[in-house]
């Protein structure tokens, strides 16, 4: 069982509370019926499947509600920081594995 | 005294006797002992036979790694367990054990034979042997391997104990109370760490138990182990006995498994037999020790044929000579204490037989002193003894040449290979190992955790190293959580260090394809089945152990990894690393289904919810079903009844007068804020703009591929306030999905959700009477037509009660759904109970709800739709904001796969026959077509109990909607079935029954 | 079988020697969520709304938790109940939030004791030492999401939707007497 910091509480705590909401920074676009066929497929289905670094969302069901971002080390399964929603992709060079 | 036991020494209270039974037959041994001490000092050393050839076995070892001594315990009725080890069940007033893989008895077993067949049984047996013919399949192999299959007996009643979990978190874990650990915990506990000490032994100190004269900070061992026992508790240590750490999960996560109460004569209410610990330790420190290896030689499976130090620690720790005359066989210096020990308590050491040309100064005058006769640079080439070891056959070896044999007469032979450092918990990290060729072991190197390993479980040896080091891993896990502390000092007299070396079989004289060297003993792997394994094409270690189940026997591989290895090197020609190790998996030693699933078996197997309204239908004999988390009212069966029986009465009786169901199960949600119309137009099909306060629509939820996820009907009660209701089943998923979208995509809008699916009890009263029924309760709101028709909802008082009603219909006849403050529910119910006497009004569960709206064709979502289903596919096109810019699913619903032609579409099904179609059942157009045949849909819901006179079913088919009248068919098992395909309404398609 | 959510009336449940848990009798309830300037919600509610996660705020007879960024749950006199929601539907057309009355939502257990958090600690998995007492959080146990409030060193409060209760409180139970035997066992 991981440890997840939650952004909004500030506190880091068992996976138990948490649910996972897949790929984060998938945007959904402002019009939709504008958008072709090729990009709402790739909008609905299309996600990465990353050996290493993966964008993703969290929510802490249990706890205050809130969805959030983290990216989790796919090998080590480590999370190397979480993030508010709605805040740009960090700088991956400059994350290590000693999450705050 | 019973004959093996030596006055004076061990562990256990001599003045408290205590009784069992193996077998049937009664044995004394004292409180403090195990099973297997207690024989062994009735000179028991026969406690089981092999699972494949029946060999008969004692106990190798005298902990949790025992490979032979399995048993099986008794404590009455529902209390049997299978595999148990003799070597770490406490004996206790009145337990019963028996032994296992026998027939008729242990001392005479007839499936030994397949000893006799050995040859027969090699690597690989049951991959070569039942291949062929095929039909022997059911008739021969089937039952020939069941009959074999499985170890020991599987209980066959409920189990009557009662398991428990609870979560722990500190700053250090120390797992193994021996030196090494000891140490640790006091300079961690020292340094004002929180620190919890487990040990898996029924008393802690580790081998400190098993050398009481080693001598430290001027005390005994065993003084000095009391004292600091006592100074670690005085420290604020928990400490845990009986208490195994059986895997170490991310992040420092080690389950603990605590045995409470196998060790006692008296089963104490309220208390677990045991209890699993999630343990979140900020550090880690792996203190397991080592374990001794076994020598591989012929015949030294034999009972009385046991690892050194475990007799060392019979002795020491139980007062028990395993043999009187024992003949010491080692490649190690720690066997030489061993039989020091034990000629010091009177046994006549035949010899030490040492396979190195040269030992220790001291050694060698330690054996001199007592007269015991060493013999080096020697190997051993055999067993003698039936049912118990009566001589060890030795030879000399020169240049690995064995020379002349002679005969070693004895009672027990005390081996050592050496030891192996316990790496188990440590590898669950993911942590790598390196090779260490002087030690001919695996050490450990790097570990993600925050682990540190300590002492002989990384390959130290000895007292003073083992403590120098704990207390280092201490201090460091202290000073990673900003704690300081000094190094600890100790003086140890007395130590016993030691080295030795490691061997593949002992070099033999018989020949390879004659020789029982066992390297597994419970799985009874040899050499030799290694090495044809080698020679039949397995490379990798992985290979090599699942062809041979060297290594997969309840041990685990803790006694037959390292000599398997080395064999499997050695006939690959490869060096050890390069053949590399089979992986560690928790749990480290067999742990029972009950710890795992701890509290949660019968009445709280799983999260079961209840409605305020639940007792009553309790009371009144209701038959429940699980939908979701909930157990909701199936059918309430009247004396005699059927389920069919009940459910068409309560059918007829809401048609006919008056029904009275509890819907307090459907979710729902507060959506309030000055976005609230909004957010229902973006999220909901429907258009929402329109909707007067006071009225209600059904809303229909899709995801954003366009496909139907739930629906309701939502009451608009404010401007900007709406009352939505969702799916039992749906209520979590629908809240989280919109939350989802608010949070995360519309976070301009001013809304905000809460569930009220709690906050709220639903009484639904359907049929012609309903109305008359609620009228008089309800102020605030008149039932007319006029006043508050059809999908019109209000906040009123009904029954004094604070009320939202709604005038909706999932029946096709006149509905109410009054929602009152939970608390209130079972009030009101009550109260519609007793003056809906006069309608006869009749409780509804669940099935006759899915019957009355199948009848009018209303889907259920999940059940009429599977995630695959559109809007347009359940004929529901209506439900569509058509001149919405956006809502979730609308760009969906244009993708080309689902504008496409020939899908499924949902539509009524009358069999031809007037049977009852199976739900799920699939649908051909034509049934003379050849098999496989195409299928073109399926059954969604079927019912023969409704009030439409005839079975009906709704089925989606391909191109559906356009197939009005025609003939599909539904082949099964034994016939075929014609049915047409019809509208889905098969009640009052004017919706004429919904008016007053 | 567990009871059924009638049979749960308010008083005692189960009392050991270590820890002592019983049902709160029913209390006002409200579900706020608001945003932006908070000031006039304070005056309206006669307290101020902590501004922190797991920080609690206590005024006349009401108490006040924050469980999200912009969600606080207030326990209230039942009485006190219509007059808080007025109280906050005067400011609505200013400062729109959501005040949603839930009195009849859930229930409380009180659980006190040397033992109180030894028996949280059965279904909970975070780290309870870190729920200071005079906080609280929204948290799991036993698969369940509760609010935990931390009212001292040994005295807690956990709210339930009642149709959990009968599942959670059978938990309670044994885990009581499971700590009460453990506690006689190491006398
Ligand atoms: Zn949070």
């Amino acid at each position: 069982m991981l440890l997840i910091h939650c952004p909004y509480c500030d506190e880091t705590l068992p996976e138990a509370e948490f649910t996972y909401a897949g790929q984060a920074h998938v945007v959904r676009p402002a019009d939709p019926s504008g958008e072709s066929d090729a990009d709402w497929e790739a909008f609905l289905f299309l996600r990465d499947n990353a050996k290493g670094p993966h964008f993703e969302r969290w929510r802490h069901l249990h706890g205050c509600g809130r969805f959030f971002n983290a990216v989790r080390d796919t090998v080590s399964d480590r999370f190397l920081t979480t993030y508010e929603a709605g805040l740009p992709r960090p700088d991956l060079s400059t994350l290590t594995e000693d999450q705050p | 005294m019973s004959s093996h036991r030596v006055a004076g020494k061990g562990r256990i209270d001599t003045t408290r006797p205590v009784s069992f039974t193996f077998d049937g037959r009664r044995y004394s041994g004292a409180a403090g002992d195990t099973v297997a001490s207690a024989l062994l000092a009735h000179g028991v050393h026969l406690m089981g036979r092999s699972f494949k050839y029946h060999r008969p076995r004692g106990p190798v070892t005298a902990g949790s790694e025992e490979p032979n001594a399995l048993i099986g315990t008794r404590r009455g009725p529902g209390r049997f367990e299978p595999n148990t080890r003799a070597t770490v069940q406490e004996i206790w007033q009145g337990l019963e054990t028996t032994s296992q893989n026998k027939y008729p008895s242990l001392k005479w077993d007839v499936g030994a034979v397949n000893d006799a067949g050995y040859m027969l049984f090699s690597a690989g047996f049951y991959y070569k042997t039942f291949m062929w013919p095929k039909s022997f399949w059911d008739k021969v192999y089937e039952p020939f391997i069941r009959a074999a299959a499985g170890l020991g007996v599987s209980p066959s009643e409920d189990d009557p104990d009662r398991y428990a979990s609870r979560n722990m978190h500190c700053d250090v874990l120390v797992v193994g109370a021996g030196p090494t650990g000891l140490a640790a915990a006091h300079s961690a506990a020292l340094a004002g760490a929180k620190v919890v000490l487990v040990d898996e032994h029924a008393e802690m100190g580790g081998a400190l138990l098993s050398d009481p004269d080693v001598q430290i900070d001027g005390a005994g061992a065993w003084t000095w182990l009391a004292s600091r026992l006592a100074e670690l508790r005085a420290l604020g240590v928990r400490t845990m006995t009986r208490t195994t750490a059986i895997g170490y999960y991310h992040q420092n996560l080690v389950g603990l498994c605590e045995k409470l109460t196998d060790h006692l004569p008296d089963l104490p209410a309220d208390t677990p037999r045991e209890r699993m610990w999630r343990v979140r330790a900020k550090r880690v420190v792996l203190a397991q020790g080592a374990l001794e290896k076994p020598l591989v030689f012929h015949g030294n499976d034999r009972p009385g044929v046991m690892l050194a130090g475990s007799a060392q620690t019979y002795l020491n720790r139980f007062g028990v000579l395993v043999g009187k005359a024992p003949v010491v066989l080692t490649s190690h210096d720690s066997a030489w204490f061993a039989a020091f020990d034990l000629a010091d308590a009177g046994a006549k050491v035949q010899a030490i037989v040492d396979t190195r040309d040269s030992v220790r100064d001291d050694l060698r005058a330690g054996a001199s002193a007592r007269g015991i006769e060493v013999r080096l640079s020697h190997t051993a080439t055999g067993t003698s003894g039936r049912l118990r070891v009566k001589s060890l056959r030795v030879a000399p070896l020169r240049a690995d040449q064995v020379g002349a044999a002679t005969e070693i007469a004895c009672d027990a032979v005390l081996m050592s290979g050496g030891w192996t450092p316990s790496l188990h918990l440590f590898s669950h990290t993911k942590g790598s190992l390196t090779w260490d060729d002087t030690q001919t072991t695996f050490l450990p190197k790097d570990t993600p955790e925050d682990c540190h390993i300590a002492g002989a479980s990384r390959g130290l040896w000895g007292y003073e190293a083992a403590l120098v080091d704990g207390d280092k891993a201490g201090r460091e896990a202290a000073q990673a959580l900003g704690l300081k502390i000094a190094a600890g000092r100790f003086e140890v007299a007395q130590d016993r260090t030691g080295s030795g070396v490691s061997h593949r079989e002992l070099p033999s004289d018989r020949s390879p394809a004659r020789s029982k060297a066992f390297v597994d003993f419970q799985n009874d792997v040899t050499a030799k089945d290694l090495r044809l394994a080698v020679r039949e094409g397995m490379r990798s270690i992985e290979h090599v152990k699942r062809y041979t189940t060297n290594g997969m026997a309840t041990d685990q591989g803790k006694m037959s990894n390292i000599n398997g290895l080395n064999i499997a090197a050695d006939a690959l020609g490869k060096p050890q690393p390069q053949v590399g190790l089979t992986t560690f998996r928790p749990p480290y030693t067999p742990t029972t289904f009950g710890c795992f699933a701890g509290y949660h078996r019968g009445s709280h197997f799983e999260v079961t919810r209840k409605t305020p309204i639940d007792g009553w239908a309790e009371a009144h004999g209701a038959a429940f079903e699980p939908v979701g988390q909930w157990r909701r009212a199936w059918y309430f069966p009247q004396p005699g009844e059927s389920m069919d029986d009940a459910v068409r009465r309560e059918c007829r009786a809401t048609r006919e007068s008056v029904g009275i169901f509890d819907a307090s199960t459907l979710g729902k949600i507060e959506v309030m804020g000055p976005g609230a119309v909004e957010f229902m137009n973006r999220m909901y099909t429907n258009p929402w703009t329109k909707l007067g306060i006071g009225r209600c629509r059904y809303g229909l939820l899709l995801g954003d591929d366009g496909y139907i996820r739930d629906d309701g009907v939502i009451g608009r009660l404010g401007q900007d306030r709406f009352h939505v209701t969702t799916t039992t089943g749906g209520a979590a998923r629908v809240l989280n999905t919109m939350e989802d979208y608010l949070q995360t995509e519309w976070p301009d809008l001013d809304v905000w959700l809460t569930s009220t699916t709690e906050q709220w009890a639903t009484v639904a009263l359907n049929g012609p009477n309903a109305a008359a029924l609620l009228a008089p309760l309800v102020e605030g709101v008149t039932l007319s037509d006029d006043d508050f028709p059809h999908m019109s909802c209000a906040e009123c008082t009904v029954a004094g009660m604070p009320a939202r009603l709604f005038r909706i219909s999932f029946t096709g006849e006149v509905g109410f759904e009054v929602n009152v403050p939970a608390p209130m529910g079972l009030r009101l119910w009550e109260l519609l109970w007793e003056r809906g006497r006069q309608y006869g009004i009749t409780p509804y569960g669940t099935e006759a709800m899915h019957v009355l709206r199948a009848e009018k064709g209303y889907i259920i979502v999940g059940q009429d739709t599977d995630g695959t289903v559109t809007p347009y596919d359940t004929g529901m096109s209506w439900a569509i904001g058509k001149k919405k810019p956006d809502f979730v699913g609308m760009r969906g619903l244009a993708r080309p796969d689902l504008q496409a032609p020939g899908r499924k579409q949902l539509v009524g099904l009358l069999s031809e026959d007037r049977s009852k179609l199976e739900e799920g059942a699939q649908i051909v157009f034509d049934p003379n077509q050849p098999v496989p045949m195409k299928m073109v849909g399926h059954v969604t819901s079927s019912y023969d109990v409704g009030t439409s006179g005839r079975p009906i079913a709704l089925a989606l088919v391909e191109g559906g909607h356009d197939r009005m009248g025609e003939i599909v068919h539904i082949p099964m098992p034994d016939r075929t079935i014609a049915a047409k395909i019809t509208p889905t309404v098969f009640v009052d398609p004017d919706n004429a029954r919904l008016k007053l | 079988m567990n009871a059924p959510v009638s049979a749960l009336t308010p008083g005692p449940l189960v009392e050991t020697d270590v820890v002592r848990v019983s049902l709160e009798a029913p209390r006002g309830r409200l579900s706020l969520r608001a945003r932006g300037e908070l000031a006039p919600f304070d005056v309206a509610l006669g307290l101020t709304l902590p501004r922190k996660i797991g920080q609690r705020a206590a005024g006349d007879g009401i108490e006040a938790l924050c469980l999200g960024p912009d969600e606080w749950m207030i326990h209230a006199p039942e009485a006190q109940v219509g007059a808080l929601l007025s109280a906050c539907a005067t400011l609505y057309e200013r400062h729109p939030h959501s005040l949603v009355d839930v009195s009849g939502r859930e229930t409380t257990y009180v659980v006190d004791g040397p033992g109180a958090l030894d028996l949280l600690s059965v279904g909970c998995p975070r780290d309870l030492d870190r729920i200071l007492p005079g906080e609280g959080r929204r948290t799991v146990f036993d698969g369940v999401t509760v609010i935990l409030w931390r009212d001292g060193e040994t005295t807690a409060r956990l709210d339930v939707w009642h149709s959990f209760a009968p599942y959670l409180s059978e938990l309670l139970e044994t885990g009581s007497r499971e700590l009460a035997a453990d506690a006689a066992a190491a006398r």
